[in-house]
């Protein structure tokens, strides 16, 4: 018998889902996203890698996270998210950013709390910089030791360090190029389907243009172009143009979705445009279009690294795991460590955003529930 | 670093080989290129079409000619015999067995492997005449042209298949070839050079070679309309080049000169082959019957082109109707039977073919030549390699026409700042010698004393930049001066190359220069766009390579005010009169005096920030013998490329 596709809303007044009437749609989610061992392993480790994002500054690092100088407490450690929130204090005077020994040389009451690694991802650490550290060795030298966790690169910067830090970009990249995307996507797919007509036409035909234009061509214009680039131009562009997929799904939804009920009803009772669409319509179609957003941040990773890879990613010295890749990649016979490490990460991070995304999908699309039982 | 050419069409380069090409070479990138064109500006200006670069002359007759000058006669040489002649002094360290068996782990084993395997043969009967050596090119060659020669690539194949007439040695002295000339003569007052050549030359297509194809030649470079990418820097400066008969040839200067003897070496053409096509396809390159030719060269020298694939490979053999006349030997024969010349991009695929057998010799870069890859036994089953000091050095070069560098003293705190022990001791792994100035310690130019390499020292850097007004007035952590009421921050992009090395270095000096407060942003910059930057100033600091010249009068296009490849626009009075007394100063004392006080003048104004000398590394498989490495490199001077040999097997 056919059976018409039940809106979000009946789905949680089904049967299995009785003894907990009162869960919403994203509850009701997130409990069937919990059975799934895999995918809640990955958005585990997702987590993980946001907190080491957030905090790397104070994992590894020359920099002390706290520190009290000449009277007053500063955060130089804050200097490797913008250098302009390192005190300038620490510049002048001829400080030099030499911490360990200038603190205690220039004013001997200080004290400092230092990261938990002292390693640098910008610079190699010398000899004698830190009490019973050895200097960074360099070229083909820098195995993995008890000093450099993970090895060094050709010209001594801790493999470690650069990883850490790192995972802020790949972080910020994923996370900001979608968000800008799924702004876009959202904004023109609502547009478009909602109104219909010839707004729909036209958006429809600035879709298939930017589809067009691939993102990898403007990104190697930009840099031409541009004084300085840094990672943020490389997500703007990469938002910019991958979008696409959620405006088109979003346009799909509704399309769908302008034509039930609850819609009419709203709009029986006067409400607003804008209300309808944001408040109502999207809210329901929202489970499909998350869906391509996670794919979509395992893709902008993917893409940085590659770019880095390249050697088309941001300016240097840019710690991007494809950075690291690229380096290992000339003397690949003797630095296993400088391809092995920052690969894996690449691949449990991307294999992770696809995971979760594979899990929501399950999750959110009924159909796929019911086949998955 | 130090792949010899990473992107092989964009890369303008030019090399020396003996016989053909200029006495100048660059290295712009510190990677992607061996050496460059001597004038990259000199590219565009060729294809103004309405341009006049010879004005019409009327050469005197050659009774009058000899009437009015006295003759003095100047070097014919045949550079293996010189090479021969100076290897009789010197007397192996070791055994060929013995230095087949070492392992280059120092300089002195360095040496060694060098006396033994580095000589020409004893006698003739050790020598495989019918030898096949392969050769390996890091880019195609892409015209067979010898005027429209440009990559390092194509001077390598040309050096080989071409008419030359003059060269020089590897103390780059310059000579007229033996081989193709009876005699060379200048005139006591420098206007005139005279050559007469010998009268069994033949082309490929058994055609005679005469003083009318070398006329020819010079007048095909210097037509406008025929885009000559490198080799007209200098030959432009002749007046003209007469013919008086099949073998007389007389060369007009403007004004008498030291640098007049490089002026003449140009690469030759044959006329009977290009005569009427130019007219019609001024590009030598467009044409049905140019393509062809491109498959097919007209060659003048010893060997001929016998197949070329296309990005792959270049088959040359050698010559018999160049070396015989009715069976007899008539100029001493070259020592491969046979050269093939593979194109390998990729200096890791290129090692991989050495070890494997399929190259011979091939160009190392240093990770290349400290690493295990050439160190272990695999790598000794079938190789041996060695170095020698080359004449390239790098430098960051300061564009004196923007705020930040127009000040000496800003310069001096830069390269006060750099911290040149890590670069040399870390990053080159101690293989490099600093560089001090644009002359090579060890060459006839440079001061004899008194220079001092560079090292790290921020107070001072730190007490320059004070005195030059550069100091933190609104404590944000960044120097900043105020230039005409606006306050500006020393915040500068340094343009770099992208290969691996150039980036190190780069990334080295933002770091120094990050704890004296000025913030250099580091661009990684794509070979060609970075020389166009350069040429039109458009840029603040960036980081490039030179390589030597044969005279140090080529450096004034890089010193001179004004000159077309002085990037920085430097402009100094004093050095621009000294470059005009060089090339007036014939006593080579007083000569060398005056290029080693241009030499202590750009130093002491830091007109770059001297890094480093590039020296240069190869894999030799252990069948070839012979190499002897120059300020040019193993091959690109006079016998250079000739003497290598191999044994009877």
């Amino acid at each position: 018998m056919p059976t018409p596709i039940p809106s979000p809303d009946l789905v949680i007044a089904a049967p299995e889902a009785l003894d907990s009437a009162t869960r919403g749609f994203w509850a009701e989610t997130w409990v069937r996203f919990k059975r799934r061992r895999l995918a809640l392993l990955a958005l585990a480790y997702v987590c993980f890698l946001a907190i080491v994002a957030i905090f790397a500054p104070a994992i590894a690092g020359t920099k002390p996270v706290v520190c009290k100088y000449k009277g007053h407490l500063y955060f130089p450690a804050l200097g490797y998210l913008n250098s302009k929130w390192e005190n300038p204090v620490f510049y002048t005077d001829r400080f030099r950013r030499i911490y360990p020994e200038n603190l205690k040389a220039k004013d001997p009451e200080s004290w400092a709390i230092w990261p938990l690694v002292y390693q640098d991802p910008y610079r190699r650490v010398r000899e004698g910089e830190w009490p019973d550290q050895p200097g960074n060795p360099t070229g083909v030298e820098g195995v993995p030791s008890q000093y450099n966790r993970l090895g060094t690169d050709q010209s001594g910067k801790d493999v470690f360090a650069q990883m850490v830090h790192g995972t802020r970009i790949a972080m910020l990249v994923g996370f900001v190029s979608m968000g800008i995307s799924a702004v876009i996507g959202i904004g023109i797919g609502a547009t478009a389907g909602y109104f219909g007509g010839w707004i729909d036409t036209l958006l429809s035909r600035v879709i298939e243009l930017v589809m067009c234009i691939p993102a990898l061509v403007l990104i190697l214009a930009l840099i031409a172009i541009l004084e300085k680039t840094t990672i943020w131009h490389l997500m703007v562009i990469l938002g910019a143009t991958g979008w696409t997929g959620i405006a088109r799904l979003t346009r799909a939804e509704f399309l769908k979705l302008k034509h039930i009920d609850y819609v009419l009803a709203a709009r029986a009772l006067g409400v607003g445009r804008f209300r309808i669409m944001f408040r109502h319509v999207l809210r329901n179609a929202l489970a499909p279009i998350v869906v391509p957003i996670t794919f979509g941040i395992a893709s902008a990773i993917i893409t940085e690294s590659a770019l880095s890879f390249l050697g088309f990613g941001a300016d240097p010295p840019n710690p991007s795991w494809g950075t690291l890749l690229n380096a290992g990649r000339t003397t690949i016979e003797q630095t296993w460590w400088l391809v092995l490490f920052p690969g894996l990460a690449i691949f449990f991070t991307v294999l992770a955003y696809n995971l979760i995304g594979e899990g929501l999908q399950e999750a959110t699309d009924p159909r796929l529930r019911e086949a998955g039982k | 670093m130090m792949q010899r050419i990473s992107f092989r069409l964009l890369v303008l380069c030019i090399a020396i080989m003996m016989g053909c090409g200029k006495s100048k070479s660059v290295t712009p990138s510190a990677d992607s290129v061996e050496s460059s064109s001597r004038d990259a500006a000199a590219v565009d200006s060729a294809t103004v079409a309405e341009e006049v670069l010879l004005e019409p002359f009327d050469p005197p007759k050659l009774e009058e000619l000899e009437a009015s000058v006295t003759w003095v006669d100047q070097r014919v040489v045949d550079t293996l015999e010189l090479r021969r002649q100076a290897e009789a002094n010197t007397k192996s360290l070791v055994t060929v067995d013995e230095a087949l068996k070492l392992r280059n782990d120092s300089p002195e084993a360095n040496k060694k492997i060098l006396s033994a395997l580095g000589r020409l043969p004893d006698s003739d009967a050790d020598v495989d005449w019918n030898a096949t050596l392969v050769r390996h090119l890091n880019g195609d060659a892409k015209s067979m042209n010898p005027l429209m020669a440009n990559s390092t690539s194509e001077f390598e194949v040309h050096g080989l298949m071409a008419f030359g007439v003059f060269s020089f040695d590897w103390e780059m002295k310059p000579l007229a070839i033996a081989d193709v000339t009876v005699s060379w003569q200048t005139s006591s007052d420098g206007m005139y050079d005279k050559v007469v050549l010998r009268d069994d030359l033949t082309w490929s297509d058994g055609k005679p070679i005469t003083a009318h194809d070398v006329v020819f030649s010079f007048q095909t470079i210097m037509n406008p309309k025929v885009p000559v990418p490198a080799v007209r820097a200098g030959t432009d400066e002749l007046r003209w080049v007469a013919a008086y008969d099949n073998q007389t040839l007389v060369y007009f200067h403007k004004k008498p000169s030291p640098t007049n003897i490089w002026n003449i070496n140009f690469p030759v053409i044959p006329k009977h082959v290009y005569e009427e096509s130019v007219k019609e396809d001024p590009t030598m390159a467009n044409s049905e019957y140019h393509i062809k030719l491109e498959q097919k060269p007209v060659c003048g020298g010893p060997y001929i082109i016998t197949k070329r694939t296309q990005g792959q490979e270049i088959v040359l053999e050698r010559r018999d109707d160049w070396f015989k006349k009715d069976g007899k030997l008539v100029r001493p024969l070259r020592h491969f039977k046979e050269i093939r010349c593979r194109v390998i991009e990729d200096p890791n695929t290129a090692l991989l073919a050495l070890r494997a057998g399929e190259i011979e010799e091939t160009i190392l870069n240093p990770e290349q030549w400290i690493t295990e890859q050439t160190n272990n036994d695999e790598f000794y089953a079938k190789n041996t390699k060695a170095t020698g000091t080359q004449w390239v050095e790098f430098h960051f070069c300061w564009n004196c026409d923007t705020p930040y560098f127009s000040d000496k003293r800003v310069r001096q705190a830069m390269s006060y700042a750099f911290d040149h022990r890590e670069m040399l001791d870390k990053l080159f792994y101690g293989l490099y010698e600093p560089a001090m100035g644009p002359f090579h310690a060890s060459a006839w130019m440079a001061p004899k004393q008194g220079l001092k390499p560079y090292q790290q020292d921020l107070d001072k850097a730190e007490d320059l930049l004070d005195e030059a007004g550069w100091e933190d007035s609104d404590g944000d952590g960044i120097r900043d001066k105020t230039i005409g009421g606006k306050k500006i921050n020393f915040e500068f992009t340094l343009l770099s190359s992208t290969t691996p090395n150039s980036l190190k270095v780069s990334e080295l000096l933002k770091q120094n220069l990050d704890q004296i407060g000025v913030v250099c942003n580091v661009k990684p910059t794509e070979f060609t766009v970075l020389q166009q930057l350069e040429i039109e100033h458009k840029f603040h600091a960036a980081m490039g390579g030179w390589g030597t010249g044969t005279d140090p009068d080529t450096t004034i296009n890089i010193f001179g005010t004004g000159e077309n490849r002085n990037f920085g626009s430097y402009s100094n009075k004093e050095v621009d009169a000294l470059y005009e007394a060089g090339r007036k100063e014939f006593d080579p004392v007083k000569r060398a005096a005056i290029y080693a006080k241009i030499h202590e003048i750009v130093y002491e104004d830091q007109v770059y920030t001297w890094l480093f000398w590039r020296n240069s590394f190869y894999g030799f498989n252990k069948a070839l013998r012979g190499y002897k490495f120059s300020p040019r490199g193993p091959y690109n001077y006079g016998p250079g490329f000739d003497s290598l040999w191999k044994a009877v097997p």
